[in-house]
């Protein structure tokens, strides 16, 4: 099975979000009721209905107003926290195409996913008491169809195809207009990738993990202390075994009895 | 109270159950977590009723063990809690465990070890309450703070698990005659004698005066 790639060539991007309404039309997710906050950021965050949208960032270019528009979603990582973290088997699953699906049928509302994301993608719901995310349309790039967000985007921003083909298009892409590809960490890939414009800081992307990585923590809980939870209980009883072979038990020594106890006397 | 003949009463039937509602509930707890955390042990849930119920029980079992923690730490906080003179040279000759000590430190009764291990329990007992509250709560909680409460409370598993291996085996077959203590209360005076002599001479002394 061939592994694929989202790339989001932000440069090219409008702001239109028709991503974000094909995105719920195909998963069939309900709109939110929202409130005009003062910036065209609307829904203002992922949540459990709303898998992917645009982030709007206004920053300050000689005295003018410049809109950062970036389509956010799920990054799909080749290494990911999120199936790291969870502990209900097949809740959350990273496929052989590079997409990682959640599963409400097996998850557990325990939030460990949440708490382990890079890019704090997935979303609780109390009433459901599950999470949920975008899953890189699984069921229709598993029947040779695009994500639904990459087919309806007007401009050319959104891409999907084999991987090799999209890492060469961003390479190309971002030295045409002068920009760089994000992530870009070889220790931790994604099989979603920006391309930015070059010029901007990166800090002015709201919600934008400048140095995305599997947490160290993760890491410590899952590789180390798990592990070593029983390895140190087998370890612990194998000692004690040990000490019992060769030092033998912690006998009482025999003295002569003082009868029974003092108020039975 | 019942007596026995040439048998002391080491524990009361309060200091018994807390124990093992704390044994019990952090057993349960510990392989409902050794249950999610690893994949292959999906036995554990399958018996329980899946790995939702198991959650829950998971939840409802640390909430059980938080209660007993603060019961034992107030019930055998003079007895275990507070180290005395003695208690250090114990733990320098490891308790006669390893070789043959001839002068051990009379013990009263809780020896150095054991309030070694009352201490490990208690740190670590209270870390993993907490860990597990914020854990129950997580959104509530910058991530950082999350994502240090998941790797302590798996630490704090780690370390008491393996405590826990040898808390069993030195009241078990590690030291003949001591598991009855905590099961129904009764040793005999020669372990006494052996053991926790402090404790006896206290003992004797307390059982006499009520008699005068």
């Amino acid at each position: 099975m061939a592994e694929y790639i989202k790339l989001i060539d932000t440069t090219k991007c409008t702001g239109c979000r028709a991503c974000q309404v094909a995105c719920k039309q195909w998963n069939g997710l309900p709109a939110e009721t929202t409130h005009f906050t003062g910036s065209y950021q609307n829904p203002l965050d992922l949540s459990y209905n709303t898998w992917t949208l645009i982030r709007f960032d206004e920053i300050d270019v000689d005295g003018n107003i410049k809109w950062l528009m970036r389509h956010d979603a799920c990054m799909h990582c080749e290494w990911p926290a999120c199936v790291k973290a969870c502990p209900s088997p097949g809740a959350l699953v990273k496929t052989p195409e590079g997409a990682v699906v959640h599963n409400p049928k097996y998850c557990i509302g325990c939030k460990a996913c949440m708490i382990a994301c890079p890019f704090d993608v997935p979303r609780y719901s109390p009433e459901k008491d599950e999470i949920a995310k975008c899953t890189l349309c699984y069921d229709r790039i598993t029947n040779g169809e695009k994500p639904a967000c990459v087919t309806v985007c007007p401009t050319g921003c959104l891409d999907f195809g084999p991987k090799d083909e999209m890492t060469e298009k961003a390479r190309a892409r971002a030295e045409e207009v002068g920009g760089y590809i994000y992530p870009n960490n070889p220790k931790y890939e994604t099989h979603v990738l920006y391309v930015l414009p070059g010029g901007v800081d990166m800090k002015a992307y709201s919600h934008l993990n400048p140095d995305p990585k599997m947490p160290a923590t993760v890491l410590w809980w899952k590789n180390l202390f798990k592990p070593f939870t029983l390895l140190g209980m087998g370890g612990v009883a194998g000692l004690a075994a040990l000490h019992y072979l060769i030092k033998g038990p912690h006998e009482v020594e025999e003295k002569p009895s003082k009868g029974g106890d003092a108020d039975g006397e | 109270m019942a007596n026995r003949e040439g048998m002391v009463r080491k524990t009361d039937a309060t200091e018994r159950m807390t124990h093992w509602i704390l044994a019990g509930s952090f057993l349960f707890a510990l392989f409902t977590g050794l249950g999610m955390m690893f994949h292959h042990w999906s036995i554990i849930p399958t018996i329980l009723g899946g790995y939702y119920a198991v959650k829950w029980m998971h939840i409802f079992s640390g909430v059980v063990f938080s209660i007993s923690l603060i019961a034992v730490i107030i019930m055998w906080w003079v007895d275990a809690g507070k180290f005395v003179e003695g208690d250090g040279k114990w733990i320098l000759q490891a308790g006669g465990y390893l070789w043959d000590v001839k002068d051990m430190p009379p013990s009263g009764k809780f020896n150095a070890g054991q309030k070694i291990f009352f201490w490990f329990v208690v740190v670590f007992g209270i870390l993993l309450v907490i860990t597990g509250l914020i854990m129950i709560s997580v959104l509530s909680f910058p991530v950082v703070v999350a994502r240090w409460a998941y790797m302590l409370h798996a630490m704090s598993v780690f370390v008491l698990a393996s405590f826990l291996m040898l808390h069993i085996y030195l009241g078990t077959i590690g030291n003949p005659g001591t598991l009855q203590a905590m099961l129904y209360g009764w040793v005999t005076r020669e372990w006494a004698q052996f053991h926790c002599p402090r404790w006896l001479e206290e003992h004797d002394k307390k059982i006499n005066a009520e008699q005068e």
